[in-house]
């Protein structure tokens, strides 16, 4: 009965130490690397981790690969988008909007016209 | 402000946010199985704190050129 009084004491603070650890190592990472930081820091963090995590994946799936021998199927490259979103978006928007801001006018513009050629039509 | 200059603090904010609440969410996931017995409360306070200094963050950028910092400066004893 000895040890067993004694076990769940100690299973229970053993189990409180790996959770703050755990805790603690993860607030302590966020500090170190200043995520909760100014916005320059976070941005750098941001491009660092798309440099550093495709590779990371990469060799992470070629070691699992060793490991299990499984063959991974050779995916076909990604094919290379040559479309800028942000330009696009921005162009769009501004098309949209200018031709927004002439509507107006135009409508008069090709009412006046259909007006005209009616009358032509039916002189 | 030129556009350029708005389009990086856009992209400065953007990328600040979401550091910011993917960290809070981290930080959150990681207290709730730890500590609270996996709840959904400490993830949604997490991701809130995130979201929260990552909008004063980008006001703070946004507001900072009307903003005169100032500083005091001592007046030299003759």
């Amino acid at each position: 009965s000895c040890p067993s009084a004694l076990g769940a004491p100690v299973a229970s603070s053993v189990r409180f130490l790996i959770k703050g650890s755990v805790a603690g190592g993860a607030v302590y990472l966020v500090y170190d690397q200043e995520l909760l930081g100014p916005s320059e820091k976070s941005q750098a963090v941001l491009q660092k981790a798309e440099e550093v995590v495709p590779p990371a994946m990469y060799q992470f799936s070629q070691y699992v690969c060793e490991q299990t021998g499984l063959k991974m199927p050779q995916l076909p490259a990604p094919p290379k988008f040559n479309f800028h979103i942000r330009d696009t978006w921005n162009s769009g928007i501004i098309t949209v909007m200018s031709a927004l801001s002439v509507a107006p006018s135009k409508a008069c513009e090709y009412s006046k016209e259909g007006w005209e050629y009616l009358k032509e039509r039916t002189k | 402000m030129s556009d350029s200059e708005l389009g990086r603090k856009w992209d400065r904010c953007m990328a600040d946010a979401v550091v910011k609440i993917g960290t809070g969410f981290g930080l959150g996931l990681v207290f709730s199985l730890t500590f609270f017995k996996r709840r959904m409360w400490p993830l949604a306070f997490g991701s809130g704190m995130g979201l929260g200094m990552a909008y004063s963050n980008c006001q703070h950028d946004f507001q900072a050129p009307y903003l005169l910092h100032g500083k005091y400066v001592k007046e030299q004893e003759q």
